[in-house]
């Protein structure tokens, strides 16, 4: 168990790290170059102002109808979405991790606020898992790596939170939960986890487009 | 006069005692200590890390004090001074100083960073924070 976690930990969290951001860029290049090939006019539509515009509605809660028409599902992924993103981030324990290894000081959410949070990013993965097996309209969109993508997604949380508490076999989960964290960050720019990059670009042009051609709100 | 001949001797006595007891005690308390002392971190979030002294000393084959309790001069380590009559904060203050680490890197650097170093001993945060 010793050396896995010496080899998760060491070689395989550069290799993450590596694959993430390098995986990241060549998908928003290589999008990029795609548009300008084959949707070149898409830019003669680009508006800064229309782009923000739209951008500013949608991560504002209750900003646009759809989201004042699902106010549970509006809660729930914003909660979600908030907490997927600081607490990794913001963990006193990565924290030590980054100060240990590099000298780098982050500002740390206190461990109760990080546990709560945690358990956030859980029970919105169980709301999103509940969803999509009983709403009609989403089950039809649903396939098999949707569900995988949410374990995948919920997996690094899950396990944080049993090592945390050192419930069970501490030492299992610890090395689980680097193990599923690290595969996590490397899936983000090959599977759908990807929204995270291109989310600010799709929500640009859509604003852009019904701001400059269908003079019409897209919120 | 016999009155107050009697009380110096008391007071010295009572003095002696106290010192060979002060000196006594670190060394004592070294023998003895289960966990790292965290009294100097201000509200720690984690328990105090498990460490038996001569225990973990005998096992990791340390005879030398200054492998741990070094001394450090114009950042510089001074062989042959040792630093165990010290509080780790009397030099590693909360927040690191030019080069001298933060007292909680400096916990972590000396523990862990030992134990990665040789490839043996405790490397994640639970085995020694235990709840």
């Amino acid at each position: 168990m010793d050396a896995l976690y010496r080899f998760l930990s060491g070689p395989l969290a550069w290799v993450s790290f590596v694959v993430f951001i390098a995986g990241s860029l060549y998908r928003l290049l290589s999008m990029g170059f795609l548009v300008r090939r084959k949707e070149k006019f898409i830019f003669s539509v680009m508006s800064w102002k229309y782009s923000f515009r739209s951008i500013f509605h949608w991560i504002t809660p209750f900003a646009s109808v759809n989201m004042r028409r699902h106010p549970v599902m509006t809660i729930t992924t914003f909660a979600f979405h908030i907490c997927l993103f600081l607490t990794p981030i913001f963990l006193l324990a990565h924290g030590v991790l980054w100060d240990d290894a590099f000298n780098i000081h982050l500002w740390a959410l206190p461990n109760g606020l990080a546990d709560i949070m945690t358990l956030v990013v859980i029970a919105g993965g169980v709301f999103f898992l509940c969803r999509r097996m009983k709403l009609a309209e989403v089950r039809y969109l649903t396939t098999l790596s949707d569900y995988l993508l949410l374990i995948m997604v919920a997996a690094p949380f899950l396990t944080g939170f049993i090592a945390y508490h050192q419930w069970i076999d501490y030492r299992f989960f610890m090395t689980l939960h680097v193990l599923t964290g690290e595969i996590m960050l490397m899936a983000i720019p090959f599977t759908r986890l990807s929204h995270m990059l291109f989310a600010p670009f799709t929500r640009a042009y859509m604003g852009s487009e019904f701001g400059s051609v269908r003079h019409a709100r897209d919120w | 006069m016999k009155k107050r001949r009697c009380f110096y001797l008391t007071a010295v006595v009572v003095m002696t005692l106290m010192s060979i007891c002060c000196w006594r005690l670190p060394v004592a308390a070294q023998e003895n200590m289960t966990s790292v002392d965290n009294g100097d971190f201000g509200r720690p979030e984690r328990t105090p890390s498990i460490f038996r002294h001569d225990a973990h000393n005998e096992k990791a084959k340390i005879d030398a004090c200054n492998t741990c309790h070094h001394v450090y001069k114009d950042g510089k380590l001074v062989d042959n001074e040792s630093s165990e009559d010290r509080r780790c904060a009397d030099c590693h203050d909360l927040k690191a100083v030019g080069k001298t680490p933060s007292l909680r890197r400096a916990f972590h650097l000396r523990c862990v960073g030992c134990h990665e170093k040789i490839g043996r001993g405790p490397i994640m945060c639970g085995e020694c924070h235990k709840k």
